[in-house]
């Protein structure tokens, strides 16, 4: 069952929340001079799918803990995966100070931890979030949902990947080096359960009781969620700063390293950049 | 007669012409730059041999403040690099900066005059400023080689390639198994009537992605410079990416051994030559290099590979360790440069003498990879620490230019006449870069390489981090870490 993410042990344990059992990941770090870093995948995927490569590179900095959400036994919405998270924390992290970076779904997760725990969540970091799902987002949620019925795979994967990357990275290479990713897309009955739960999102009223110092990370390229999404948690969320990645929704295959230097720059020093400042792009 | 200026650059490579250009840009004309050889252009004046090229895309492998639209392929080649050099150099009006075949003897610090006195080939020249720009890899390394003087035909290191030599139908031989053995071998094999390389351990090798630029797409990248940007932030982070193989993340580690081993199954099919490329260390702690050619060329009939390195040469036979002699008629050395000891260490004296070589005799270091305490008013570029393996050298010039000009400035503005680098805060940095190093391949990958000291087994050479942490940790300068006077 174990993944290998780091080259030195990572302790990994398993908690029941809601009867739905979740696993997760801790660096272990005695360094201790940033907050532990939480991470929370997006939509179908798992620390080893979102996180291989940011969670060890992290890693070499400072304390890591990841989570696998789980399927709850009763109905999933997003305050089950909310109660996860903050399990996962109280767990692991209790009495700790917090970095809690979320992607995708993760994001729209983090944020209402956030909410709901201002005491704890010091600093927060959302890349490629959203508030409340558009009529952009249900209709491709739509065209998934009908590929997923109709049982053709082959069509959902490629449908995935089409949306998932930026169109200059897709552009840019041919199908034989695309298919790699699409062989990757996987679809089991919770990540199609989550692309139900992506249809109902309004988490615009929780977003004022957020306090945390807060970075958003949109994506330039991004046809799943948009980066105007990620402008409206910028503006919707007072203690918020905002950066650009040029990737698509799947920045962390596109852009992993970018992605890296924005969260460890921030991990280091959240308080680098004042509420309200678009950090620019990196030119390099 | 002496010549005295503000600042003395030392090298027209690509850090001392970037350095002058950003310093011209802004109005300053007060510099000298003095190079020992005839034209500017440091590595790519000096490494023509057929065959030589970049392995960062030139859309990344050029500054960022003068980019050019008409790169000819993605990988230039180095007659082109070159040329955009010269021609960097003539654009910005650096020229009337040169002074060349002035070759840097001796520079000293004196307290007196709180002036460097810098001798040199062409006489004495003051500064209260200088910058070496000397190179990393600007002087050529020869191993040493018993016998080496009683060989009587061609022989010549890869960096200066002797081009009236005649090579065609010749037996050469080619020492080494680095980027630039790589990019030679190919070629020799074409015009030698046999080629023997002597290759002391074998390199991982991975796909080239190169080809040309068609003239729409250049007129593209003219027309719209932003899309020239947009490639090379793409370059750069697809590159940056590969940092994680450094640090053995079993993911990315996983990932380049597929690339490289896929590569290798699918050029090699010659079984004693597969057994002979196969490298027996884990990937990552040399260099990883790219090539499309190189396998094919080894498979060649007329090329013959000595898994075994050149030990030494009686008259024109070459021995190797495992004890077998080979007859040819040229020697090509592709043995490296000196990076971990640079040659105008010894040349360079501080405070009471101390020449920087004795101040590095446990390895290299310096405050922020950029300036060395006791050495006051003295910047060094591609110096300790700054090395790359994974992405373009230029992103550390860049970082290093700024940090540099931010400290004239700086000396400028509180009219200093002694910039001293605190050596509290340099001793913090080099316990700094030990941090980062820890844990990387370079130390625990179990091979010989060029990056580390062989005296302390500090990681002196290269920059142990991604590229871009570079430039948050060094890519402006730090007031605090200077005291001035
Ligand atoms: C074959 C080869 C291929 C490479 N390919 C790449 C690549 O693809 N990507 C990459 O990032 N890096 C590459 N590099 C590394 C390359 O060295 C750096 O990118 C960069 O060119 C270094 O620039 P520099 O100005 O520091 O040094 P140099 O280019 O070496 O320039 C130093 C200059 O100083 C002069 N000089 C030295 N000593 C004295 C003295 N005593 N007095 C006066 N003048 C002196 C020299 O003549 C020279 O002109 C390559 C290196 C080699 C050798």
């Amino acid at each position: 069952m174990g993944i290998v993410l780091t080259k030195d042990p990572v302790v990994e344990g398993e908690i029941l929340v809601d009867g739905a059992s979740l696993r997760y990941y801790d660096s272990m770090d005695s360094r201790g001079e940033r907050n532990p870093i939480v991470l929370v995948h997006g939509t179908t995927g798992s620390t080893a799918v979102h996180y291989g490569y940011l969670f060890p590179m992290l890693a070499t900095r400072q304390r890591v803990v990841s989570v696998d959400l789980g399927q709850p036994a009763g109905e999933l919405t997003i305050d089950s995966f909310r109660r996860q998270v903050e399990a996962v924390i109280d767990h692991v992290l209790a009495g700790q100070k917090v970095t809690l970076v979320g992607y995708s779904l993760g994001a729209v997760v983090a944020a209402t931890v956030a909410a709901d725990r201002p005491e704890i969540i010091e600093n927060l970091v959302l890349v490629a979030g959203w508030a409340k799902t558009d009529s952009q987002q249900l209709l491709r949620n739509s065209v998934w949902n009908a590929l997923y019925e109709s049982g053709n795979k082959d069509a959902l994967a490629q449908f995935t990947v089409f949306c998932a990357f930026g169109n200059p990275f897709v552009g840019a290479r041919t199908l034989d080096e695309l298919a790699p990713a699409i062989k990757a897309v996987n679809v089991t009955e919770f990540g199609a359960a989550q692309m139900q739960v992506n249809r109902d999102i309004d988490i615009v009223d929780r977003l004022d009781k957020i306090t945390a110092n807060t970075l958003v990370i949109g994506c330039e390229f991004d046809q799943m969620v948009p980066k105007r999404h990620s402008k409206d948690l910028f503006g919707a969320i007072e203690n918020a700063r905002y950066t650009e990645i040029p990737s698509g929704h799947a920045v962390v295959f596109e852009r992993p390293a970018e992605l890296h230097k924005q969260i460890d720059n921030f991990a280091a020093d959240p308080h680098r950049h004042p509420a309200g400042t678009i950090i620019p792009t990196v030119k390099p | 007669m002496t010549t005295h200026t503000p600042l003395l650059i030392i090298g027209t490579g690509f850090a001392g012409l970037g350095l002058a250009m950003k310093l011209k840009r802004q109005g300053d004309n007060d510099f000298i730059i003095i190079e020992r050889s005839d034209d500017v252009g440091g590595t790519w004046r000096d490494n023509r041999y057929p065959g030589a090229a970049c392995d960062v895309p030139s859309h990344l492998y050029s500054y960022s403040f003068k980019l050019k639209s008409d790169w000819s392929r993605v990988f230039a080649p180095a007659t082109e690099i070159w040329e955009y050099m010269r021609w960097c150099a003539q654009d910005e009006g650096l020229m009337p900066h040169i002074h060349f075949n002035t070759n840097m003897l001796d520079a000293a610090w004196d307290e007196t005059s709180k002036l460097w006195r810098v001798q040199t080939s062409q006489g004495e020249y003051t500064a209260n400023v200088v910058v070496t720009a000397m190179g990393h890899l600007a002087d050529e390394k020869y191993p040493a080689i018993e016998g080496i003087e009683s060989f009587t035909g061609e022989k010549f290191h890869s960096a200066r390639w002797d081009h009236s030599a005649q090579l065609d139908g010749k037996r050469i031989a080619v020492v080494g198994s680095g980027a630039s053995a790589l990019q030679i071998i190919p070629e020799m094999a074409k015009i030698a009537s046999q080629l023997i390389v002597f290759q002391r351990s074998a390199p991982y090798v991975i796909p080239r992605p190169d080809r040309a630029y068609t003239e729409a797409e250049k007129r593209r990248f003219a027309r719209d410079p932003e899309s020239m940007e947009a490639l090379r932030s793409d370059l750069f982070w697809g590159m940056e990416y590969n940092y994680a193989q450094r640090r053995g993340i079993p993911k990315s580690i996983a990932e380049a051994y597929t690339m490289a081993n896929g590569h290798r199954e699918a050029q090699v099919s010659d079984p004693e030559v597969m057994k002979k490329v196969t490298p027996d260390y884990e990937i990552g702690c040399k260099r990883v290099l790219i090539s499309d050619v190189y396998y094919p060329a080894m498979q060649s009939a007329n090329v013959y590979i000595e898994a075994s390195a050149l030990e030494r040469i009686e008259g024109n036979s070459l021995i190797s360790q495992d004890g077998n002699a080979f007859e040819v008629d040229a020697v090509v050395f592709a043995t490296g440069f000196e990076a971990i000891e640079p040659p105008f260490a010894p040349h360079i004296h501080g405070r009471n003498g101390l020449t920087l070589s004795d101040y590095w005799s446990t390895g290299m270091q310096a405050l922020d990879s950029t300036t060395v305490a006791g050495f006051p008013n003295l910047f060094i570029m591609n110096g300790p620490n700054t090395g790359l393996g994974h992405n373009s050298v230029l992103y550390v010039v860049e970082s290093q230019i700024d940090y540099i000009v931010g400290g004239l400035a700086y000396m400028k503005e509180r009219s200093a006449t002694v910039l001293e680098p605190r050596p509290e805060s340099e001793t913090d940095y080099v316990d700094e870069m030990i941090d980062r190093a820890a844990g990387t391949v370079w130390l625990t990958g179990g091979c010989k390489n060029w990056y580390v000291d062989y005296r302390t087994n500090r990681l002196t050479v290269t920059w142990p981090d991604f590229a871009y942490a570079f430039r948050d940790s060094n890519g402006e300068f730090v007031p605090e870490h200077y005291a001035t006077a």
